[in-house]
């Protein structure tokens, strides 16, 4: 029998749009990703964490841009000639979210079977294990699979915005 | 055709037309003779009949009929409106109103509560007495002494020729014969196909049809003409009655003349016309020719001043809120498109295209103005739904009160006009049951024994005042203050002016009122009022004279999608402070120093903010540096800026949940550079202004900020 089955085959090779951050290659799933943009016209919001870069119009909507590796608790992301904006739409709990992510460059589009994917390590990563998928095995390296709505989840953003607050004294 | 998409508008237009309808009634409480109303409700009563007869609603249609018989007594003269009608005809409507809901939330009419069933039968009842005298359901008094054609009694013929744009308007001539069928019986149908072209020439949608109808019915003219109320004006529609002279006939074969013989034959075939009546017709035939045309001369006339009362209905067009809303952000977007354009033309240094681009961003403000006004209602609607209100709890509560409206083509936005009309109805409700006095007290005050309550709007300063007002008993601060205390609202020996005691009633768990009542007084009602009308960034406020009466003020924002507001710099950043809490601006004078939290206004203490420190921003302050001074819910306070930018009016996007917690802002907005400026929450930072000092805030912000992460 034929190793060729349409239903496995899409079910399994999803599309993957890798971006570099500093040294690491990561990846997310094309689904969520809305559009790239060129980076630029960032206005920044006051009180709110770093990793909150700021907010852009996006043809009449405000779009809040988020630095990962601020949010990975890395440095900020030097932005260059190369730099993007990646918009990205999420659903969480019902609720559509478009949130932008910085990124130093985007690189292409793949497809990971899913054989080829690898559970997140349990230690070793810089990277918190609860925004991770997995661990793509590329032919040279590896890249990191987020799990976006995680990453993006609005409830840990609504408290790092929180964390800023003059409490009430 | 599929329904289901067109029962929304069915259901929407009854609707509408059972608050005209009401609206109507209500009116016609105060002239009982107005003709124009008569007509208006039943053409209301009709149209929802006719409507739901198309979609098969067949017990919507049933009791309609009923009432509509009713009506039709009334239009004629034979029965007069008074109260016990009015009433009547208010419950028909509510009772039409639950059915309709019943179909709007999905459930079949089939399966109607037992107690609507009650209900409707009850009504019928009632109604069926205004009919006695000469029922519908009974033969026609004497038919005229002429040479009976054929046919006995209730023996109609209907002759139908349906305009070309039948089936465009919607209409279906299947459904009119079905309807027919709800009111008699059909005998007989010939179909009449002499104007169907040949294939070639024929358009699908147009209809070329005609029937000739033999039907027999113990209904009255007037209720078979309704059935074609909908394409008598397009069509060609003769109803000819039982036992119809001959000379009728011949006046519709002369009419039909181009048809020749096939009509007179289908006559015959129909048993309406005797076949040796046949020849007498058709001898008339030629002399039809004539009267044919006489009649056509006339009849455009009478189209135009048809199309003239139905013109005016026509300029409406439903339309779907979020499609404005989309249209509304698309015409932001060509705004920052037309900016950015022309700021290009200019720099190109090229005199046509910054002309041409200069003419462009004039026409796109229009359309922006344009579009704004089509969210903008008229506030008469939802005062109108107030006499209903005022008249239902006046009779319920036994004081005579008169609802008097002014002001109803205030225009607002449409999302304020929906969520002010429960706090509206509260605020109405209250005055009646605790502000007009019983008839014995405004006796002995010597006042007149009708209570009075006026809504009124009007436009003040950017915004839209909303008065409830009565003129009855007035609030008593030394009560509330007694009662405030005795709540434990206020402190023992505080000291209060009048107002501040009379507003005090919107503070939550006051109630004045000794007896709690059905409608009011249980201390929920006036705080609730007050939060729903916050919410809408509005105010309210009370003022009240013993003995004289209460006026409640309410005053809301036009819109809550724009705001006109000043447009401030602090470092690189833009800031918009909302222009109606705006009252000056001023320079910040050198001598005021860092460190200092306060500055002299012209000999008042100004406390004030540095939104440079507040916001953390880095770059160095400009020489000179600006204060503008805001007021909101009484506080006043500074906010020291880099710049003034300017008035403008902007169009305000939701934070959106990531920053709904930052307590500086309200929202944002988009600047004509396509970059985005960010609202200042002002009575955020205000509260903030009495709660801490500014120092304090400013450097919690910065620990803050260096500890989080």
């Amino acid at each position: 029998m034929s190793s060729f089955n349409p239903a496995t085959a899409t079910d399994t090779r999803q599309q993957y749009l890798t971006f570099t951050l500093g040294e690491a290659l990561f990846a997310v799933g094309t689904l969520n990703v809305r559009e790239i943009i060129e980076y630029g016209h960032l206005t920044p919001v006051p009180l709110m964490p770093p990793s909150i870069l700021g907010v852009i119009n996006l043809r009449g909507g405000v779009v809040p841009i988020l630095d990962l590796r601020q949010r990975f608790g890395q440095g900020a992301t030097q932005v260059s000639r190369r730099s993007c904006i990646v918009i990205l739409e999420v659903q969480r709990s019902g609720i559509d979210q478009v949130i932008g992510i910085v990124v130093e460059a985007v690189n292409a589009v793949l497809e990971i079977p899913e054989q080829d994917i690898e559970p997140p390590p349990s230690f070793g990563s810089q990277i918190p294990t609860d925004f991770l998928i997995g661990m793509g095995k590329l032919d040279t390296r590896l890249v990191v699979l987020l799990d976006i709505g995680r990453v993006l989840s609005l409830d840990d953003l609504q408290l790092l915005a929180g964390r800023e607050l003059p409490e009430s004294a | 055709m599929n329904l289901d998409s067109v029962i929304g508008t069915f259901i929407a237009e009854s609707q509408e037309l059972l608050q005209q309808m009401e609206d109507a009634l209500l009116q016609i409480e105060h002239a009982p003779d107005d003709a124009e109303r008569i007509n208006a409700i039943f053409r209301a009563a009709h149209t929802i009949k006719g409507s739901a007869g198309l979609f098969g609603f067949d017990s919507i249609v049933a009791f309609t009929h009923v009432a509509e018989s009713v009506l039709d007594r009334v239009r004629a003269g034979d029965v007069r409106f008074n109260g016990d009608l009015i009433a009547l005809m208010l419950n028909v409507g509510d009772h039409l109103a639950g059915l309709i809901s019943q179909l709007a939330s999905g459930h079949d009419l089939s399966d109607l509560p037992e107690t609507t069933r009650a209900t409707e039968a009850a009504l019928t009842g009632e109604l069926s007495h205004y009919l006695e005298p000469q029922p519908a359901n009974t033969t026609p008094a004497a038919a005229p002494d002429t040479p009976t054609p054929v046919a006995g009694a209730g023996h109609w013929h209907l002759s139908l020729r349906f305009g070309v744009d039948t089936l465009r308007n919607g209409m279906d001539p299947l459904a009119f014969l079905r309807y027919l069928g709800t009111l008699g019986s059909i005998l007989h149908v010939e179909p009449v196909l002499d104007h169907l072209p040949p294939l070639e020439a024929l358009d699908p949608e147009s209809c070329y049809l005609g029937l000739e109808v033999a039907f027999e019915s113990q209904a009255d003219q007037s209720a078979i003409e309704g059935a074609f109320e909908f394409v008598r004006e397009e069509g060609s529609i003769r109803i000819l009655p039982p036992q119809a002279p001959l000379s009728a006939f011949r006046e519709l074969i002369a009419e039909r003349a181009a048809e020749g013989t096939a009509q007179v034959e289908r006559l015959v075939r129909c048993g309406s016309l005797a076949a040796d009546a046949f020849e007498q017709a058709a001898q008339h035939n030629d002399s039809a020719h004539e009267t044919a045309t006489t009649r056509a001369a006339d009849t455009p006339e009478r189209a135009a001043k048809d199309n003239s009362r139905t013109s005016k209905d026509a300029n409406l067009i439903r339309v779907d809120a979020d499609k404005l809303d989309q249209l509304i952000n698309l015409v932001g977007e060509l705004i920052i498109a037309g900016a950015n354009t022309r700021m290009l033309a200019q720099r190109s240094n090229l005199a046509d295209m910054c002309e041409s681009a200069e003419t462009l961003s004039r026409l796109v403000e229009e359309v922006r103005d344009s579009a704004l006004t089509l969210r903008m209602v008229q506030i008469g609607a939802t005062f109108n739904r107030f006499q209903r209100v005022v008249r239902d709890v006046s009779r319920e509560i036994g004081k005579d009160i008169v609802l008097q409206i002014s002001g109803g083509d205030t225009e607002l936005d449409k999302t304020v006009v929906e969520k002010i009309g429960d706090p509206l109805t509260h605020l109405v409700r209250n005055a009646m049951d605790h502000g007009i006095e019983p008839a014995e007290v405004r006796h002995s005050a010597g006042k007149p024994l009708q209570g009075v309550v006026r809504l009124n709007a009007y436009h003040e300063a950017g915004g839209i005042v909303i008065e409830v007002s009565d003129d009855g008993g007035g609030l008593n601060p030394q009560k509330i203050l007694a009662k405030a205390t005795q709540r434990g609202l206020v402190s023992e020996g505080q000291q209060f002016g009048d107002k501040d005691l009379l507003n005090l009633i919107f503070e939550p768990g006051f109630s004045t009122a000794e007896q709690i009542s059905n409608l009011s007084g249980r201390g929920v009602g006036m705080d609730v009022v007050k939060r729903n009308i916050t919410a809408l960034r509005g105010t309210v406020e009370l003022d009240s004279v013993l003995g004289q009466g209460t006026c409640v003020r309410i005053r809301l924002p036009l819109t809550l999608a724009i705001i006109d507001g000043l447009l401030i710099g602090v470092g690189q950043s833009s800031y918009v402070v909302p222009l109606d809490m705006v009252e000056e601006c001023i320079e910040l004078p050198s001598a005021e120093i860092a460190g200092q939290q306060h500055l002299d206004l012209r000999g008042e203490v100004l406390p004030f903010i540095r939104l440079r420190q507040l916001f953390d921003d880095q770059s160095q302050p400009p020489r000179r540096e600006n204060v503008v001074v805001v007021r909101y819910a009484g506080i006043r306070a500074g906010l020291v800026v880099d710049q003034l930018l300017g008035e403008f009016q902007t169009v305000i996007k939701p934070l959106g949940k990531v920053f709904c917690q930052v307590p500086a802002l309200s929202g944002f907005t988009i600047l004509g550079s396509g970059a985005v400026a960010l609202i200042l929450d002002i009575p955020g930072l205000l509260t903030q202004v009495t709660q801490h000092a500014n120092t304090r805030i400013a450097g919690q912000s910065n620990a803050l900020r260096s500890t989080a992460q």
